[in-house]
């Protein structure tokens, strides 16, 4: 068989079978990692007093109430994902890694992001009253 | 100009690989003795309290974090160092030993994404954000390396522990094999690195709400500061590659050295400066 083939084409041979083989290997290995448990919407319990025209701060959101009015702004800044913060005194909240703005609606007031921020659904229970903010 | 050339000289006659190796033992043997106590499931939490309640906590990660950061820059003066002498090496290794640099960069990185204040926390998510910008394959390989909002830092540390070290002492291995290195030659060096991580604590961001500025990593500050300006696969993806790849084509017996190098020193001038404006044009 050496003296026939000499050792190019069996090398060559080897070699493309094992491409072919990664490639099929790479298939299933895609796969794996790009598998998602689905995410259940997350429902964040708060507690805590919020005064009219007040709010509180989560780690995913702030809950602002105003008139008879109460919901919560999501703390994903829509550039990169860093952690918003609000600021009082303005009544807006900025980014602390690129100073995007938003008002306390999420409107998006100053780049560079470009979009607005997602607002959770808020439902209110009994008194004193339990906040259960929904996730998306 | 006799100063410059003192300072040349130095540079030149340290052995900073040496000094590389040293910091690299140093760097693997603190990361495991912090790993005991580190939990990527709380991981402000852990790392607090590794600082705080675990007795020497604060001084292995102090040692972990700076025999890091000294083991980086060490890498990159024995660079300088030896660029000369490295006309030999041929293309294939030589770019492996270039592509060591960004691993051991990305290892630093993900050192800062582990402890999970809010500095680390804010780069998770823009390395996130960079890595599906990326087109076609971004999500896949954000669901590889990072996927911090979907699994928390579970993927960073399988990483950070695992595959970039294996990485990178692949990428090493051959240049690791060829040098060793005598620690008691280097008993000074040693004595100042532990002595460094006893007086000086690793840094951490307290929990606090009112952060309206956060500057990331020092090595991350010009690419963030980029990121203001430029899409993210511009920015965290094609400027910091094009660095690399210039490095690679770094060769003295390279006919376009002199325009390489000439970009090298555009690239790293530019970035020097995006760093001193991400510390003084925001706040
Ligand atoms: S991540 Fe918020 S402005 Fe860039």
């Amino acid at each position: 068989m050496k003296a026939i083939n000499g050792r190019q084409p069996a090398g060559f041979t080897r070699r493309t079978v094992l491409f072919i083989g990664s490639l099929l290997l790479l298939y299933p290995f895609i796969r794996f990692i790009n598998h998602r448990v689905p995410r259940k919407p997350k429902i964040v319990e708060v507690n805590g007093t919020l005064k009219a025209n007040g709010y509180l701060a989560k780690d995913d959101f702030i809950l602002f109430s105003g008139g008879d009015d109460i919901w919560a702004v999501s703390r994903t800044c829509t550039h990169l994902g860093c952690r918003l913060n609000y600021k009082e005194k303005e009544t807006l909240l900025e980014c602390p890694c690129h100073q995007s703005r938003f008002s306390t609606r999420g409107e998006l007031l100053r780049g560079p992001a470009k979009k607005e921020l997602a607002v959770f659904p808020v439902e209110q229970k009994g008194s004193p009253p339990i906040y259960y903010v929904t996730i998306l | 100009m006799i100063i410059g050339q003192k300072i040349k000289d130095l540079l030149r006659d340290t052995r900073w690989g040496d000094w590389c190796l040293i910091t690299l033992y140093l760097s693997l043997v603190s990361g495991i003795i912090v790993g005991i106590h580190y939990d990527p499931a709380e991981p402000f939490y852990s790392t607090s309290a590794i600082d705080i309640l675990v007795p020497y906590g604060r001084y292995f990660r102090s040692l972990h974090f700076y025999s890091s950061q000294f083991f980086f820059l060490s890498a990159i003066l024995h660079y300088y160092g030896v660029f000369t002498k490295a006309d030999s090496y041929p293309a294939k290794p030589y770019s492996a030993l270039i592509l060591t640099l960004p691993v051991a960069l990305v290892l630093l990185f993900t050192g800062y994404v582990l402890r999970s204040d809010s500095t680390g926390f804010s780069a998770g998510m823009i390395a996130e954000h960079i890595l599906e910008a990326i087109p076609l394959v971004g999500p896949t390989l954000n669901n590889l390396l990072f996927s911090i909002s979907d699994h928390g830092l579970n993927r960073v540390y399988l990483h950070h522990v695992f595959s970039f070290d294996l990485l990178f002492l692949l990428l090493a291995w051959e240049h690791l094999r060829r040098y060793k290195v005598t620690f008691s030659r280097h008993l000074l060096f040693l004595g100042s690195v532990l002595f460094f991580s006893l007086l000086v604590a690793a840094p951490i961001d307290p929990e606090e709400l009112g952060v309206f500025y956060i500057t990331g990593p020092w090595f991350f500050l010009g690419l963030q500061e980029l990121l203001r300006y430029l899409p993210p696969f511009l920015a965290g993806i094609v400027f910091p590659a094009s660095l690399i790849i210039a490095l690679i084509f770094l060769r003295r017996q390279n006919r376009s050295f002199r325009p390489i190098l000439v970009f090298v020193f555009i690239w790293l001038g530019g970035y020097a400066l995006l760093s001193v404006l991400a510390l003084v044009a925001h706040h």
